[in-house]
């Protein structure tokens, strides 16, 4: 064959005489399409990648040592983040996404953790129960990152082959984990490395694997084996990565928040692929342009969201895409400057001969996908509880009429409708009392004419979500021509929940 | 140059804006407006040669006028460059150059300050 074959051994004397050759991921498409994939395999030794973005997934193992008297911690708080310590007596895990008790999402887990990098003091408190082995039940002590005997950087889930991308159909802004997503489809937000992503230059695990060296926030971290979620039949592989904080350095990870979701880390991690063959070379030769992702409407609460377009990381990238036929801006949410700086340290730390690459110890799977969860019982639905018997009124009648119907009916709330049946606006017995004190006479002038409308098959959780975001306490259920078929309201969610117990807590009211 | 202009409700009736720019011939864009009950708040946007005049025509009629050099404060030392600022801002302060590095052209800024909220590191804020 004449196919150039390498082995990681002759790559590592390389990086230890110095002759090795190694570029940053972003580069190789331009490379491969000069020398062609067997040029290219014999002129490069190894392609590195990098990404800096949210990964909530992220959280770090703790050893505190032993207190006199010990302690057996049963709940403990850095900084007022609690850490979790269903392990032994002076383990915990503390999660990036864990938000602070009194500040809320503007402080967690992943400030936490930067903090401790950043070599800043951290106060823990901790309780326990007592035991005869663990006699005491409180200590409240300041630490630093030297203080612990370990502090081991363990991230279930983290470099997202590619990631669908969000936008909003609504009529009101929303803030989620994709960022501030605007009203009406005006802004489009991405994350995601694109060319540098190190699991779209390998996307096959020729190379990364359990084992496999990286680059983890500055200091060598290891690929542990698939990341939770590890969904490769879909282009949406993860990794599971483990590597000291002691180690690392704060200017590779950052605690975040997104506004009205919560917080989370910034990770900034890299993985060198070695080019052992012209189809790595081949694989690593990967564009933006090929690189092709989902656009996803996040008006829409359901684990299904429906897909709005496909897009390039190349359209993204551009700042603008198309969005039924208007420009709509877009932006990332991960760093492609930090993304590169990470690829560009991982470059010259191999260069120096610091980071040598490692064979994996076993292959990642390539058939997993991601299966939503299993549910016992079905949450109830909008048509398992509307009232269907509801009076409508027309949108020609007169303030008296609709007031009558309201004496008649009971009901605070009535549907206004045109003469072909289809909701026009609601009225209120506020709007009524409004209309008389003001001496409006049709109906028309005073009803609220942008109607909140529920569907049949829509799940109850998501119409209390839209009566709390909205401030109402009732809205009409319509059918697809926009014709009243039902009512919900929050009397009737009330009633509901007193009879069926096992409801409450989902319901929250 | 961005003026902040707060009007005291005895103020309100009159079409002061307006006068200041008949009088001025400036072409005045108005960033922003709040009016309440108590007071108007305004922020607008004035051609350069014309700002002294137009301050001081305000000023005269018990207008205060406020210079605003700064729009909004950018954290640079925070900043990770994601650019989740880019697409939430309606004047477009926010860009990329060619390496991707976050730059702000920030004359353009209204201070809506919808990108506070989407900035994930907290590296910018309003300034007062």
């Amino acid at each position: 064959m004449a196919e150039t074959e390498k082995s990681i051994e002759e790559i590592n004397e390389r990086i230890e005489d110095g002759s090795v050759r190694v570029v940053t991921a972003d580069r190789m498409s331009e490379i491969v399409s000069e020398l062609g994939a067997e040029g290219a395999a014999k002129e490069v030794d190894v392609v590195t990648t990098g990404t800096f973005g949210p990964m909530c997934s992220s959280g770090v193992f703790i050893n505190f040592g032993h207190a006199d008297p010990p302690i057996k911690m049963q709940r403990v708080w850095l900084n007022d983040v609690e850490a979790y310590t269903g392990i032994a007596a002076v383990d915990a895990y503390l999660g990036a996404a864990q938000l602070s008790e009194d500040k809320g999402t503007e402080y967690g887990g992943g400030y936490v953790i930067e903090d401790l990098v950043a070599g800043k003091p951290i106060e823990i408190k901790a309780i326990g129960y007592g035991t005869d082995c663990y006699p005491r039940k409180e200590i409240e002590t300041t630490i630093t990152l030297d203080d612990l005997n370990q502090a081991v950087m363990l991230n279930p889930r983290n470099a997202y082959q590619r990631y669908a991308s969000a936008t909003n159909s609504t009529d009101r802004a929303l803030y989620t984990y994709m960022g501030t997503l605007l009203p009406n489809y005006r802004n489009v937000n991405y994350s995601g490395a694109g060319t540098l992503s190190p699991l779209f230059n390998d996307p096959d695990f020729e190379t990364i694997g359990a084992g496999t060296r990286i680059f983890l926030c500055g200091a060598k971290g290891y690929v542990v084996g698939m990341g939770t979620q590890h969904d490769p039949v879909n282009s949406f592989g993860t990794l599971m990565v483990a590597g000291n904080l002691k180690e690392m350095s704060v200017g590779f990870l950052k605690g975040a928040t997104f506004y009205g979701y919560g917080v989370t880390l910034y990770v900034g991690l890299g993985i060198p692929i070695p080019v052992l063959n012209e189809g790595i070379a081949k694989k690593t030769a990967i564009r933006d342009a090929d690189i092709v992702t989902e656009v996803l409407d996040y008006g829409v609460c359901r684990r299904e969201r429906p897909v709005v377009r496909e897009v390039t990381y190349e359209e993204l990238k551009s700042g603008v895409i198309e969005i039924e036929g208007k420009e709509v801006p877009t932006s990332p949410l991960s760093s492609f400057y930090m993304a590169k700086k990470v690829a560009e340290e991982l470059t010259s730390k191999i260069e120096r001969g610091e980071f040598f690459l490692s064979q994996p110890v076993e292959r990642l799977p390539g058939d997993t996908v991601f299966k939503p969860m299993k549910e016992k019982k079905g949450l109830p639905l909008v048509k398992d509880m509307m009232i269907r018997e509801v009076k409508t009124i027309s949108e020609r009648a007169s303030i008296a009429e609709a007031a009558k119907l309201i004496m008649e009916t009971q009901s605070t709330h009535i549907p206004v409708i045109s003469g072909d049946e289809k909701l026009v606006g609601i009225v209120t017995a506020w709007d009524i009392s409004t209309a008389v004190a003001k001496r409006h006479e049709g109906l028309a002038e005073i009803m609220t004419r942008k109607v909140i409308t529920a569907d049949l098959e829509e799940p109850l959780e998501l119409v209390i979500r839209k009566l709390e975001s909205y401030n109402i306490s009732a809205l009409p259920v319509t059918d697809e021509t926009k014709k009243v078929i039902g009512m919900v309201t929050s009397d009737e969610i009330s009633k509901l929940v007193g009879k069926r117990k096992r409801w409450q807590w989902k319901l929250r009211i | 140059m961005k003026l902040l202009l707060r009007f005291p409700s005895y103020l309100h009736e009159e079409p002061y804006t307006a006068e200041v720019i008949l009088e001025t011939g400036a072409k005045i864009n108005i960033d922003r407006a709040n009016v309440d009950a108590v007071r108007g708040e305004l922020i607008i946007d004035v051609p350069r040669d014309n700002v002294e005049r137009v301050a001081s025509l305000f000023r005269e009629k018990g207008v205060e006028v406020r210079k605003l050099m700064k729009l909004i404060a950018w954290d640079e030392a925070r900043c990770i460059h994601c650019g989740a600022c880019i697409s939430v801002c309606p004047t477009s302060v926010f860009k990329f150059d060619t390496s991707w590095n976050v730059y702000l052209e920030e004359e353009k800024c209204i201070r809506c300050e919808v990108c506070v909220k989407a900035c994930p590191l907290g590296a910018l804020a309003g300034v007062e």
